[in-house]
């Protein structure tokens, strides 16, 4: 019967490794077939442009809300003075 | 101690019974009026007779004591039946409980202080305590964690669901980015079926214990480091060791970074721990999405046995990549899992009662799965080496110790000991690659158990 324990293992070895082999070779397979037909998409720069403006003008504004808050208090400081 | 508990019941119930003694001269009144009224709707009083009969204060008082855990746990009683129906031995009644309580106030330790898997060691030490109340018997058929455990054990449940969480949480990218690597989480499962022999042979020459080749194998499934796995199998080849089997598996998972780094280590030199490996390629959105279908359908073919656990884990990861049922995936990443998580371990913990776990056989187990563990880290790591004898692409040997499918820690440990040596050697990523090829590999290995045993 101890035989048995080694039959087991070598038929559980080579499964596990005849499984990952045939799946090593397949998924190598398939992201071959799908990087040449079906290639993602390459990042759609115009797409992205819209929102790129959009931000610059928000901190503008926050800048100049700061520019501003500082005048006014620098205007304060000196008619305190 | 017993007689002390039982003299202090006695003293009461004297002075009780001189408080009570006087208006016991006036009964025969009252009863005459009782007898009346018994003859008038005799049904009524023989119901209540059947369910309550009167007794004295004394009486009553041992009565009680008889039901409080103190009696139980100090005289052990004929007849206490274990969860499986049979006698309970004495010692299991009384200082095995006590023992118990012990274990799983230990197990709270480690969850809580020293951070060792508290998401399924607080609830499976819980489960441990309550099982091991007396009397109450919640680890019975009709006891709530027996009902748990009947649920979702005992039919293999439980663990497809807690797969199916593991497959949503899983990014199969760096497996997907060096497919090559999937080898390491292959040679990792050698720590199954190496301790499978190691225990039968044990068992077969020695008189230590006496495991058969079915509980052989359930324990050796321990080393695949994958908890779901162990009591998967444990649950349909040794329902009996179930306990042993899930708390070493739990245990060892998140010893991972004290266990493996001194193997990987000893089976290493610097040279190989500071190779540094190509950076992974990008992949892409389709790879992912068709990968966990490629895996299942490669298993419709090969080993179908191995589908319960294979296809749970697809469906998680294929609803994942889909990208449109965020709501489902969310849930069994997150909602579903927990719950089942709470349901798992309180089910686990409830096999942790003092008769089937005080017994010789749990050392045993706890001792072969971190060999089983050990020697699966061992030849992951010497895979690694191997490997980089035949390919001039090298592999740093560190990743090997991933492939058992203790999904992150063993990344982690890789990433951890490689930057010991090179503090800017990123192992991380290429660790994952082994690692989710582990959790297949170990599925693969039960399928072969279920396969061969059923």
């Amino acid at each position: 019967m101890f035989l048995e324990s080694i039959k087991i293992m070598f038929l559980g070895m080579g499964t596990v490794y005849l499984f990952l082999t045939i799946m090593i070779y397949m998924t190598k397979l398939m992201s071959k077939l799908i990087l040449r037909y079906f290639p993602e998409a390459p990042k759609d720069f115009h797409a992205s442009i819209p929102k790129v403006p959009a931000q610059p003008t928000n901190e503008n504004a926050k800048i100049a809300a700061i520019l501003g808050a500082l005048q006014h208090h620098h205007q304060i400081e000196k008619e305190g003075k | 101690m017993k007689r002390l508990v039982f003299s202090l019941l006695m003293l009461m119930n004297i002075s009780f019974s001189s408080m009570a003694s006087e208006p016991v001269t006036t009964v025969s009144d009252t009863a005459l009026q009782s007898a009346i009224v018994e003859t008038e709707t005799p049904k009524k009083s023989t119901y209540r007779e059947e369910t309550y009969q009167a007794m004295s204060f004394n009486e009553m008082m041992v009565n009680f004591y008889h039901t409080t855990g103190i009696s139980a746990l100090i005289e052990p009683k004929k007849g206490v039946l274990t969860s499986h129906g049979e006698p309970m031995s004495d010692f299991h009644q009384t200082w095995g409980r006590l023992i118990m309580f012990l274990v799983t106030f230990v197990l709270f330790y480690l969850a809580i202080a020293k951070g060792f898997e508290p998401l399924l060691l607080l609830p499976i030490a819980f489960g441990g305590l309550l099982a091991n109340v007396p009397i109450a018997n919640m680890a019975g058929p009709d006891g709530f964690l027996g009902i748990i455990y009947e649920m979702g054990i005992a039919n293999g449940l439980f663990p497809l669901l807690i797969f199916m969480g593991v497959g949503a949480m899983t990014d199969f990218g760096p497996l997907l980015a060096n497919p090559r690597l999937a080898l390491l989480g292959g040679a990792a499962q050698f720590g199954i079926f190496g301790t499978l022999v190691g225990a039968y042979a044990l068992s077969e020459f020695t008189t230590i214990f006496d495991f058969t080749l079915q509980q052989s194998a359930a324990i050796s499934i321990i080393g695949g480091a994958d908890g779901p796995t162990s009591i998967f199998i444990a649950s349909t080849l040794a329902p009996e060791l179930l306990g042993a089997i899930a708390v070493a598996s739990y245990s060892y998972m998140a010893l991972v970074p004290i266990i493996q780094p001194p193997i990987m280590r000893a089976l290493t030199t610097t040279e190989e721990r500071k190779i540094r490996m190509r950076t992974l390629r990008h992949v892409t959105k389709l790879e992912k999405l068709l990968f966990p279908i490629l895996v299942l359908m490669l298993i419709v073919f090969i080993l179908p046995d191995a589908a319960p656990l294979v296809g749970a884990f697809a469906l998680g990861n294929f609803f994942k990549e889909t990208g449109v049922v965020d709501r489902l995936s969310d849930t069994m990443q997150h909602a579903l899992i927990n719950i089942v998580t709470i349901f798992l371990g309180l089910a686990v913990g409830s096999k942790l009662a003092a008769d089937q776990f005080l017994v010789v056989d749990t050392l045993a187990i706890l001792g072969l799965g971190l060999l089983a563990f050990s020697v699966g880290t061992a030849a992951g790591v010497l895979m690694a080496k191997l490997m980089n004898v035949f390919s001039d692409d090298k592999i740093n040997p560190l990743i090997g110790s991933a492939g058992v499918s203790a999904v992150p820690m063993a990344a982690r440990v890789s990433q951890k000991e490689g930057m010991k040596d090179d503090p800017t050697n990123m192992l991380l990523m290429h660790a994952m690659g082994p690692n989710v090829a582990g959790v297949i590999g170990s599925a693969v290995a039960a399928g072969v158990m279920i396969a061969l045993f059923k």
